[in-house]
């Protein structure tokens, strides 16, 4: 196995181990799917058409905003790095096996959402399974690419939790995922058409794999690699 | 044959200048020490020349492999010893040595993750890890801070072997004892500049030959410090006779170079 593959896999192992990302990626949104779930689906039964995609969204949200910045921090805001350094390893290195890692957790979160969801609240599965999963890929990427943007630029763990919330918060309420959008008043529907979350919920629901569903993700996505590239070039020239 | 060669080093942060133009010439197969207080500018001198820490101006030459023993904080909090290991080989493109890892203790600590390991353990595979790759020039910080007694004796053993087996040493330390005891030359820097490049045995030369006598009388005990032995030991001894005093113990010294380390310093800080 080659150094990179052999750093992506042990992410994954340290991941586990560290608590963080465990209730993040999982207990959370698990939690939050079992409950949730059960309220929803007794209220208002047509949500059984989306709980699976709007479940799927918050858990992403969650691990993209609130589980991967810490461990990014961690490494880029600590002597960490420099044992990339040392080694003559690259910086980005940290970044994409944490990136990686973070995707697989996430992915194996939405599968046993995906599972359970018709098992316990007899969700709707998606009808067309394949470019939900093109779609649900664009959402995690996107969001995976605003957690590291947030990973590289706040260096304390306190400031960081914070500005986490404050993306994570108005993804979960201003998308459509626990409430429909039209519900909302004008002013606060166009908030929510600034967090990828609206548009990552929008482009899993059948016929919502759609290029107007599809670009906004696609330049956030483009933004935060840019800004992320800068980010480590500055920690490069340090 | 030189290991590293560093002319006219500079290296400020933002206003502060800390490094001021320092030159070094390290020889291959020595113990090499960079000396100094504190906020001396020795850990970015280190940094520097291991390549961590862009400079702004001066040459650096490093004539061989180097291995840089990291700080206590270099690893993530979970990973455990051998997966630290193996990532650093994987990365090195080094096969694993298992003789050094028993010599340093790593697999006994296999189970423990690393911010479960206690400071010499961390120090010990922070060594290892350095070691990877069978680097020729080692690159050591600091390396027994906050290490107990045996800790310390342990880790100036392995030390020494890497020089029996002609590696070149270079540690940044302000542990008079630990440089007096493994270095073959030093430098000191104070207020980012060399004030002092040489042996142990000529720091204390250049700061004065110096001897220092402990007299522990049946009343009191006193310490002098003297250029000239035999005429301070000589009317010394006069004094206690004449007031009747008992001599209990006596002994001469000529100062740890800690001592001509804090004489040196002070000199230049006036």
């Amino acid at each position: 196995m080659n150094a990179f593959w052999y750093s992506v896999i042990l992410q994954w192992k340290l991941d586990i181990r560290s608590k963080s990302l465990l209730v993040t990626c999982y207990l959370v949104p698990l939690a939050f799917f079992l409950l949730m779930g059960g309220v929803f689906t007794s209220v208002m039964p047509q949500m059984k058409e989306t709980l699976i995609q709007s479940m799927i969204v918050m858990g992403i949200s969650m691990g993209a905003f609130i589980g991967l910045p810490p461990s990014l921090t961690e490494t880029y805001g600590s002597d960490i790095k420099k044992a990339y350094q040392a080694n003559g390893v690259p910086l980005y290195l940290g970044l994409a096996t944490m990136f990686l890692s973070a995707f697989l957790h996430l992915m194996m979160l939405c599968i046993i959402i995906l599972v359970l969801a018709p098992i316990i609240f007899q969700a709707v599965l998606p009808a067309n399974l394949c470019l939900f999963f093109v779609g649900l890929a664009v959402y995690t990427v996107c969001s995976l690419s605003i957690g590291c943007v947030l990973g590289l630029t706040v260096k304390s763990q306190s400031k960081l939790t914070m500005i986490a919330q404050l993306i994570f918060l108005p993804s979960i309420i201003l998308s459509g995922i626990m409430f429909p959008i039209d519900l909302l008043p004008n002013f606060f529907q166009t908030a929510g058409q600034f967090f990828p979350a609206s548009w990552g919920y929008q482009l899993m629901q059948d016929q919502g794999f759609r290029l107007e569903n599809l670009w906004y993700l696609l330049l956030v996505f483009v933004t935060a690699a840019a800004g992320c590239g800068i980010l480590l070039k500055k920690q490069k020239s340090r | 044959m030189n290991a590293v060669e560093v002319n006219g080093l500079i290296k400020s942060y933002g206003s502060n200048i800390v490094l001021k133009g320092i030159d070094l010439h390290i020889t291959s197969g020595e113990i090499f020490a960079l000396l100094g207080v504190n906020g001396a500018g020795k850990t970015t001198a280190l940094e520097c020349i291991e390549g961590l820490r862009k400079y702004d101006s001066g040459t650096i030459e490093i004539h061989g492999k180097t291995g840089i023993q990291l700080q206590s904080s270099s690893l993530p909090a979970h990973i455990k010893p051998m997966e630290a290991v193996k990532l650093f080989a994987k990365w090195n493109k080094a096969v694993i040595d298992n003789t050094t890892l028993d010599a340093l203790g790593i697999k006994e600590m296999e189970k423990l993750q690393y911010f479960q390991l206690s400071t010499g353990q961390k120090r010990r595979l922070h060594l290892a890890l350095a070691l990877i790759g069978g680097p020729d020039i080692i690159f050591l910080d600091e390396p027994t801070a906050g290490l107990d007694v045996e800790g310390r004796i342990s880790l100036h053993n392995q030390i020494r072997k890497l020089k029996s087996q002609g590696k070149t040493i270079v540690l940044a330390s302000h542990d008079m004892a630990e440089v007096e005891a493994l270095c073959d030359r030093i430098a000191v820097l104070t207020g980012g500049a060399i004030v002092f490049c040489g042996t142990p045995a000529e720091l204390t030369e250049r700061t004065g030959k110096k001897y220092l006598i402990h007299v522990k009388t049946n009343q009191d005990s006193r310490t002098i410090e003297t250029d000239n032995i035999s005429d301070t030991l000589f009317l010394l001894l006069q004094k206690i006779s004449q007031k009747g005093l008992e001599i209990t113990d006596i002994k001469v010294d000529r100062g740890t170079l800690e001592q001509h380390f804090i004489e040196m310093t002070r000199g230049v800080a006036k």
